[in-house]
């Protein structure tokens, strides 16, 4: 599609927020947020929604998308935390929502999988393919499940990594230079988590307990704690490890 | 694992013993270690002395009594708690009572291994990575008894080999083979929920995830009754914990003989 002057709807406080913002804007599209699209409603092709942690928000924002928005505009939200499915119900016209999930930093993400909604239309799945071949990603549709594929399996082995640490099992420092040697990730899990953002690898943990409500996805203490405490990471100067400083510190 | 050990040794000036009670399993070694250096001379990396110099530091033993002085000692015999329990008795009545006693494992308790043997102080986890000489990382695993003087010296060692060493206590698993276990168990959960398929979650995991191998193409290639094994072993010590709740996809497999590359099917085909 061509990107020139079209308007897409950006809302939501996942990390994924910024990145998308600057993804968008760089592939031409103008970015309005939510508090802008009652004034001009028609101008946007397509609403994206990255609420993660906070569900009520979420479910309330897309609600306010769903009122503002005609029934035939995409609305593409991240199924993170909970199913596209779910998303979708919290909508009048769940036949135009499509789910769809990645993590930051989006330069490191050739391929965004999307999900679909039980209720998602034909339409509205084919405007999202073409919306992210748009912005240059390959796109990989699997069903609906929290948290998809990539950041489910990554979710999990950052929460084993924490629970490893909590247990004082290792350190922080020897626990990332394990997995990157001896198995090659391509960066250590507690390294990676402080990078993508606490915030979001809880809200995908919590969203599988929540949804297949098994001791597999029972969260970390640490994880847990450290969201409550905001030390989300890189983008708040403190995570697993402090930022800032030389170096980085452990917790 | 224990000719590629002992090329590692061997490479850095160590004088090594190598012991297997079967003959042929010496010979089998010999060769290899040949083989591998003889590559290195072609490859320009090593001369010929210095070939001729690392295979003359490497003794071949066929009697555990020949290790009696030796400073240190790294068994890797197959994953069986009775049969390493065994060989650390016969050392730890052999050698003397301050030599290293170090068992490369990747899932058994070295708490378990030294229970009940003198000087358990002595006896500590040095876990290489397969192939040895060509992966850097060695998890040095603290036992319940370990000494903190031999856990340092044990460290030391492993930087002296050239190898990035990692402190960890005595957990299932350790680091690696506990931590990697969501990267095979969730893609089968996923598999098996019909979520996605095995090509997709491979393509997913490498160009969404950046890792350099998918989860199923990498179970074919460990094969699939080796991480099987694992898993097991990391879920029943870690008493049944549901987050390692094997796979009955990967069950199936195993029972079934299609165990990944070794056997020509896993989750892809190898046999054309």
């Amino acid at each position: 599609m061509t990107t020139a002057n079209k308007a897409v709807l950006l809302a939501g406080d996942s990390p994924l927020h910024a990145e998308l913002h600057q993804i968008l804007t760089a592939n031409g599209y103008r970015v309005i947020s939510l508090a802008e699209a009652a004034a001009e409603p028609e101008a946007i092709i397509l609403a994206l929604e990255v609420n993660n942690l906070d569900l009520d928000a979420k479910k309330e924002q897309l609600s306010e998308i769903d009122r503002l928005l005609a029934p035939s505009v995409p609305i593409v939200t991240t199924s993170l935390a909970v199913t596209a499915t779910e998303a979708a119900s919290w909508t009048r016209h769940p036949q135009r929502v499509c789910g769809f999930g990645t993590l930051v930093p989006l330069a490191e993400r050739q391929l965004i999988e999307v999900a679909l909604a039980l209720q998602t239309a034909a339409s509205a799945i084919e405007a999202t393919q073409a919306f992210f071949h748009s912005l240059g990603k390959e796109v990989e549709i699997v069903e609906d499940e929290v948290g998809l594929v990539f950041p489910r399996i990554l979710a999990l082995i950052i929460n084993e990594a924490a629970f490893a640490l909590m247990e004082k099992t290792a350190t922080p420092q020897d626990i990332d230079i394990a997995m990157k040697k001896g198995t090659n990730y391509p960066f250590g899990p507690l390294e990676w988590a402080d990078r993508i953002g606490l915030d979001e690898i809880y809200a995908i943990s919590r969203g599988l307990q929540r949804d297949l409500a098994e001791e597999r996805y029972r969260t970390a203490p640490l994880l847990r704690k450290l969201v409550l405490a905001k030390r989300f990471g890189v983008r708040s100067g403190q995570g697993f490890y402090s930022y800032g400083q030389k170096g980085g510190g452990e917790v | 694992m224990g000719a590629g050990i002992a090329l590692v040794c061997a490479r850095k000036g160590h004088s090594v013993l190598l012991m297997d009670a079967n003959q042929a399993v010496l010979e089998k070694a010999l060769n290899y270690l040949r083989s591998v250096l003889t590559k290195d001379v072609e490859k320009g990396k090593i001369s010929e002395q210095q070939k001729s110099d690392t295979l003359e530091r490497v003794r071949l033993v066929s009697e555990m009594e020949k290790l009696a002085d030796s400073d240190m000692v790294i068994e890797a015999v197959p994953e069986r708690l009775e049969l390493k329990k065994s060989i650390f008795g016969d050392l730890s009545r052999i050698c003397g009572s301050d030599a290293l006693l170090l068992t490369n494992t990747s899932s058994i308790s070295i708490t378990e291994i030294a229970g009940g043997l003198p000087h358990p102080e002595r006896i500590l986890g040095f876990h290489f990575f397969n192939p040895a000489p060509v992966m850097p990382l060695v998890e040095v695993i603290r036992g319940k008894k370990s000494s903190e003087e031999n856990v340092q010296a044990a460290y030391r060692f492993a930087e002296e080999l050239g190898k990035v060493p990692v402190l960890v206590t005595d957990t299932p698993g350790f680091i690696v083979n506990r931590i990697a276990r969501p990267y095979y168990n969730e893609a089968l959960r996923i598999l098996g929920d019909n979520v996605a398929r095995v090509e997709q979650i491979d393509r997913i995991m490498k160009q969404a995830g950046g890792f350099k191998m998918g989860p199923f193409e990498l179970q074919d290639m460990i094969g699939i009754d080796i991480n099987f094994a694992t898993t097991q072993s990391v879920y029943n010590d870690f008493f049944q914990e549901g987050r390692f709740k094997p796979s009955r996809i990967q069950q199936r497999m195993v029972q079934a003989g299609s165990l990944g590359r070794k056997t020509g099917d896993g989750f892809y085909d190898y046999s054309k």
